[in-house]
Order: structure tokens, then C-alpha cells, then sequence
């Protein structure tokens, strides 16, 4: 199969459900692996964890059916309980914003219903970029670079003090925050175009990976990764 | 169950507004008091829990894409922080607590710690001490699980 074939190809929902699970399973199940390395957990945190690293071993070897997603919602959901609120901020949202709409996926009672739920995470995802890009470049502070270089100046987020030099690099990270800002306005435009989609997928976790390199949000990278197999299909199914 | 709720409903209607601005950051800092002493005797002055190396090579930075639970402790502590000046709470003292203490040595003395936000006025980065804990003794948060 040729590059372009390859890049045209959508996926049915049944697949795109398929990708996410495994994805999801290798996800959540590094996020558990993280937190038990920590030590000194409770018995109870402990318990959500392992029982969640058991779940993920279903769902990456697709035993047991629905039951490993719901458990790993209900399980998402004693986690917000405890921590009161997310742990990782936006990527625990998007943990359990995928398990939800999995979750309803397999409830539904019809094809249509199941449908609603994977589109409700595609727009989900689409709006992640695009409303992420929108709140900066209505921002005069983003648009003169200043912001960017404040997170790197002061912000909790630069993973070195080394890195805190890059805010002195004033004409970079002003390119580097119009691309950042144009490229997540435009997201939602790949969608008319299979190929144009995949790649701005790949320009995506790109942009994830330069986060998780200077701001350490590495779960950020694998979480987003999983919901892309939904846009896929989203993309075959509607244009 | 109405709490439960306020907790979910975010994961399912998500704002994605990532870093609409920058806001204040806050940093953690500690220090040791000498236990049934006052504050005055605190043994050395605040220090930053957890301060970032000063270098981190590529490989190091990859090597954190799989794996990074101390990094991602030190974020759940920032919003820790975050939420005790937004709505104060004593689940999240106990969080920070139990987390600064778990890397200290074992010891005698009390553990205070405050937070200390830092923004930009002008071309100035300034910092403001937020908040004060009360100290608590050091034994008493290593000897249960974070």
C-alpha cells in the first residue's frame, strides 16, 4: 500500500473503539505504574491502582468486553474523588472524558446512539486545539509573545532552570507562539481532507512532544494520542 | 454526591482553555521548627521543596516521556497550591504535608511550609508569600501513607 493510500484510509467505528482500548490500556496503565512507584500510598489508593493495571491488561488483551472500560470509568471516578479533582489536570480529563464516551458507546442501544458518543469525543478533540488557540489570540499578551515567555520565565511548568534562558530569546518564542496559536485555530479545518487530517494529527502529538520535553506533561502525549483514532473515523464517517 | 457531581461534569464538558493566561505560578518552600519551639526556632530558613536541576539532557527528557511519577507529583502539587488560595481546603494542606514530609529525613522537629506565588509586574518578577501552614509534626505525617 502506497504513503497516500495509507494517509487516505478511515477507520469504522468498531476499529476506531478497537485503537482507542489498546491505546487507553497502555496509557492509564503508565499512569498507574507512576503512581504506585511513588510509594507510601494508602491500602485503598493501592487498590484503585493495581485493580486499574488489571483492567488495562483486559482491555489491551480484549477480555471480559465492556466490563474493563467501565471499570476503569468507575475506578476514574474514585480517583477524582480522592484527589478531589484530577491529578494531571487536562490529561485526566481527557482520560475520563474518553472512558465516558466509551463507555456510552457500549451502552448504546443502537448503532446511532454509538455514533453520538464517539462524535461527541471527536468535536471534544477538535475543540481541545481550537478553543485552546482562540482564548490566546484574542490574548494581546500572546499575540506579542510576552506570554510564552513568561511561562517560560516564571511558570511552574519549564522542567530545568536551563530552560528558563529561553525567555530571553524573544523573536523565537514569538514564532513559536504564532505557530502554536495558528496551528490549533486551523486544527478543525483538516477535517475536510483525509491526508490533510492525519498529517495535522502528526503536527499534533509533534506539539505534544515538545510539551512533554520542556514541561514534562508527558501523560499529556499519550492521552491525547488515544482519542485520535475517533477524529479518524469522525472524518471517514461525516466528509 | 452533588460534590461527586462538580467533579465529573468538568472530564465531560471540558473548557480546554489551556493557558488563557499566565497566572501567578506557585512555588512550595518549607522549613523545620524545633519541636515545642516557636517559630523563631526554625532550624535554617525556608527552603524550595523540590527545585527543578539546572540542566536536563535530551536523553533524560525522552527517558521522562515513559516515565516521570516524581515530575507529575511535583504538578499535582502545583494545583494543590492552587486550590488552597482558590478555595481553601484541608484536603489539600494534607496533600502537601504528607508529600513534602515523605522526602524529608525523619526527624523531631514540625513542618511548616507556605506558598510563595510568582508573577511579572512590568519587568519585574515579584514574589508574594500567599499562605502559611501551621506546623505539624514531621513524625506525624511520615508515619501514615501519603
Amino acid at each position: 500500500m502506497s504513503g497516500a493510500l495509507f494517509l487516505e484510509r478511515g477507520l469504522t467505528a468498531a476499529q476506531a473503539m478497537g485503537w482507542m482500548q489498546l491505546l487507553l490500556a497502555f496509557a492509564i496503565a503508565q499512569q498507574s505504574l507512576e503512581h504506585l512507584a511513588l510509594g507510601a500510598l494508602a491500602l485503598r489508593d493501592r487498590m484503585i491502582f493495581v485493580s486499574r493495571l488489571l483492567l488495562c491488561l483486559g482491555l489491551a488483551l480484549g477480555l471480559g468486553g465492556p466490563w474493563p472500560v467501565w471499570g476503569l470509568w468507575g475506578s476514574g471516578l474514585a480517583l477524582l474523588w480522592r484527589y478531589q479533582g484530577p491529578y494531571n489536570g487536562g490529561s485526566d480529563k481527557m482520560t475520563m472524558l474518553i472512558l465516558s464516551c466509551l463507555s456510552l458507546a457500549y451502552l448504546a442501544p443502537t448503532i446511532f446512539w454509538q455514533e453520538m458518543a464517539l462524535s461527541y469525543l471527536a468535536v471534544q478533540l477538535a475543540l481541545s486545539y481550537f478553543v485552546s488557540g482562540w482564548v490566546k489570540v484574542i490574548n494581546p499578551e500572546w499575540r506579542s509573545g510576552s506570554a510564552l515567555r513568561d511561562v517560560f520565565r516564571f511558570s511552574a511548568y519549564p522542567v530545568s532552570e536551563a530552560l528558563r534562558g529561553l525567555a530571553e530569546r524573544q523573536r523565537l518564542l514569538w514564532i513559536m507562539g504564532w505557530a502554536v496559536i495558528l496551528f490549533e485555530l486551523v486544527f478543525p479545518l483538516a477535517l475536510l481532507n483525509p491526508i490533510a487530517l492525519k498529517l495535522a494529527l502528526l503536527g499534533a502529538a509533534g506539539f505534544h512532544l515538545s510539551n512533554a520535553c520542556f514541561f514534562g506533561l508527558n501523560r499529556f502525549f499519550w492521552i491525547w494520542l488515544c482519542a485520535y483514532p475517533a477524529l479518524i473515523w469522525f472524518q471517514d464517517r461525516i466528509f | 454526591m452533588l460534590r461527586l457531581i462538580s467533579l465529573f461534569l468538568p472530564t465531560v464538558f471540558p473548557s480546554w482553555r489551556f493557558f488563557k493566561t499566565v497566572a501567578p505560578s506557585p512555588r512550595i518552600e518549607y522549613r523545620l521548627i524545633e519541636p515545642g519551639q516557636s517559630e523563631a526556632y526554625a532550624v535554617g530558613g525556608w527552603q524550595e521543596d523540590r527545585p527543578r536541576p539546572q540542566h536536563l539532557r535530551l536523553g533524560q527528557m525522552l527517558r521522562w516521556m515513559l516515565w516521570n511519577p516524581q515530575w507529575n507529583e511535583q504538578l499535582y502539587l502545583v494545583s494543590c497550591a492552587e486550590r488552597l488560595i482558590e478555595a481553601p481546603s484541608q484536603h489539600s494542606i494534607d496533600e502537601i504535608n504528607r508529600r513534602v514530609a515523605r522526602l524529608l529525613p525523619q526527624g523531631s522537629q514540625a513542618l511548616q511550609f507556605r506558598l510563595v506565588f510568582l508573577s511579572r509586574e512590568g519587568a519585574q518578577v515579584v514574589k508574594l508569600v500567599e499562605y502559611e501552614s501551621t506546623p505539624v509534626l514531621l513524625a506525624q505525617l511520615q508515619e501514615g501513607p501519603a
